[in-house]
């Protein structure tokens, strides 16, 4: 009780302050966009730092993208850890509540990772990232960066409105599919209501049986043949693209969700 | 030959009581047991020509009759007669279900179903506007078949495991072949021409257990008809109507397989005994909408059969009422699962 209150005033306060504060002196306060492979223009920055603030209200999420052209020599996902623990990002507090997009432009090898700490790493878990990069990676291919920034805080942010564990993609919750399941069983029903209006057939294969002169006089169950088929066992890495898969812990010791493609 | 029954008391007409389930006089009330009547109250009179005609032998006016009519009423004065010639040699019936159930309740029963009925039209289901009623003994061969099936089949039993990097499906064939003896007794299959066949087969079941041999009584005060088709002629459809029945016991018996392909299914039905009985079954005429639909009921058990006029209205009402319950419901469970209801 008293900690949702808690996070309740936290709400207000941090809306509060984002209504009656000066905009210029909040936006220099917290920096979202470190763009160092000047993928973006400007006005780019701006509407996607619109689109994150809205985002971080909304999941109490702070989303960071980050571009570079040089890993210095690191995989993606340790470059990845090392630049959360130099900033210690986070949206209530120092290394709190992140989601942390990394794109790589290193010529030999260009990677996308998508990383999720506290908040972002139960919400945004390493299924939920797998099916965020799957829509995010069509567009780097394409070179499209500021859409797959917006697919991806877009895309983020529905998925972290599921409970944790759930599937947002799965079927089940599609309010279409839905639609389609309820319009058939209406009409399942009513059809075999209308089909019964005229009265059932209530005699079975027993009504009318003799067992007393009824029997099996002779059975054969013989063995001829058999064949046998082998596949393989599916694999869960799928090969689609290079996976660098997993999450784990950052050298300072946070530890996050993620996943990462090349592109 | 035309029978009559006198009541004995005071002359009246005679009609057989459903409720007793005796014959009951409609003037003084008085009942006697079908078994014991006594046979000088029958009167019984011979025309010259009765091929073509019948004379009722209470008013003496012609009686109007189809071919087929074994019992009906005298259209001039009421009394319930017989045609006792029809019912006769080869179309004497063996035993005959009599009716439990009075014309009151039948057209009570009715009245109540029509205002259960979920997809009728409203006006409908007042059921207003019965044109009639009419209490019909229905003639049906009751057949005892027994029936040697050889059945030749390939059984496959289907089992995956896993070893190292491969999953194996393993199909095992067997080579299956039953023989088997069945046994079906009291099969019935309706003999008249008029009636739907598919109706009659609805109503079913009957309770054998109330076969009395028959007596021309029974018939008194009600519509009979003899047989259309021979036991004979009607051999086919009580074979097709016991096809599924014999299906099913056959699958039974091969078990343990997960799919199994027939490769032949011989089977020879043969016809043990067919009874000739007559089963009771109201039939009620409705106008409704300037269409007459025909029901009928089990004159036995109350069952009810046969196509109402269906109300699109109620129909739409039904589906969209289900189908936005699913609806929400579904959304009540994502909700709860997912937490989110868009």
């Amino acid at each position: 009780m008293s900690r949702r209150f808690l996070t309740l005033s936290i709400l207000f306060t941090s809306l509060f302050i984002f209504i009656f504060s000066i905009p210029a002196v909040e936006a220099s306060s917290k920096q979202y966009i470190y763009d160092s492979a000047e993928l973006l223009s400007e006005e780019q920055v701006m509407e996607l730092e619109d689109s994150i603030k809205e985002f971080g209200d909304k999941q109490e999420t702070d989303f960071i993208i980050h571009t570079t052209n040089d890993t210095g020599g690191k995989s993606i996902k340790t470059y990845m850890g090392d630049f959360y623990d130099e900033h210690a990002f986070g949206y209530d507090q120092p290394k709190g509540n992140t989601i942390l997009l990394t794109v790589s432009m290193d010529p030999s090898k260009r990677e996308v990772y998508l990383a999720g700490f506290k908040k972002g790493e139960e919400y945004l878990d390493n299924e939920r990232i797998e099916l965020v990069l799957d829509k995010v990676t069509p567009h780097l291919s394409d070179k499209n960066f500021y859409q797959a920034f917006q697919q991806a805080i877009s895309t983020s942010s529905d998925y972290m409105e599921y409970r944790p564990g759930v599937n947002p993609e799965s079927l089940l919750l599609k309010t279409w599919f839905q639609l389609v399941v309820a319009l058939a069983v209406g009409g399942i029903i009513v059809g075999i209501m209308v089909y019964n209006s005229g009265g059932r057939v209530t005699v079975t294969a027993r009504t009318y049986f003799n067992e007393n002169n009824t029997r099996v006089n002779s059975k054969r169950d013989m063995f001829v043949n058999k064949t046998v088929t082998k596949r393989r066992k599916p694999s869960n890495n799928k090969s689609r693209g290079g996976r660098g898969g997993g999450g784990g812990i950052t050298g300072g010791g946070s530890s996050f969700s993620g996943g990462g493609r090349s592109f | 030959m035309v029978i009559h029954y006198k009541c004995p008391n005071c002359g009246a007409d005679m009609e057989f009581d459903a409720a007793s389930g005796m014959l009951s006089c409609v003037s003084c009330g008085r009942k006697d047991n079908i078994e014991d009547f006594s046979e000088e109250f029958i009167t019984t009179t011979f025309s010259e020509d009765e091929a073509k005609q019948y004379n009722c032998n209470n008013c003496g006016a012609v009686i109007i009759t189809e071919a087929d009519t074994t019992a009906t009423n005298c259209s001039f004065c009421g009394a319930g007669v017989v045609l006792g010639d029809r019912l006769s040699g080869d179309l004497a019936p063996a035993k005959v279900i009599p009716f439990t159930i009075s014309k009151e309740e039948a057209m009570a029963a009715f009245r109540k179903w029509c205002r259960n009925g979920r997809l009728t039209p409203k006006g409908f289901m007042t059921a207003d506007r019965v044109k009639g009623i009419t209490g019909l003994y229905v003639p049906f061969w009751l057949y005892d078949l027994d029936s040697k099936a050889d059945v030749k089949a390939v059984g496959t039993r289907v089992r995956t495991y896993t070893r190292g990097n491969y999953i194996y499906t393993e199909k095992k064939f067997y080579d299956v072949y039953r023989d088997i003896d069945l046994s079906y007794v009291k099969v019935p299959v309706d003999a008249s021409e008029k009636l739907d066949d598919t109706l009659m087969d609805k109503l079913e079941p009957y309770d054998y257990q109330k076969f009395k041999d028959f007596k021309t009584p029974y018939l008194a005060g009600y519509i009979a008809e003899k047989y259309n088709f021979s036991d004979e002629e009607l051999f086919s459809r009580v074979k097709t109507k016991v096809q599924p029945y014999i299906d099913s016991y056959i699958r039974s018996t091969i078990s343990g397989y997960s799919s199994v392909n027939y490769k032949s299914k011989n089977i020879r039905t043969k016809k043990t005994k067919a009874h000739y009985v007559l089963l009771p079954v109201w039939m009620v005429y409705y106008d409704f909408d300037k269409q007459e639909h025909t029901f009928a009921m089990n004159g036995q058990t109350g069952k009810i059969v046969g196509k109402p006029p269906i109300s699109l209205g109620k129909v739409a009402s039904w589906f969209g009422g289900i189908a936005a319950a699913t609806f929400v419901a579904l959304k009540i469970i994502s909700f709860a699962v997912g937490g989110v209801l868009w």
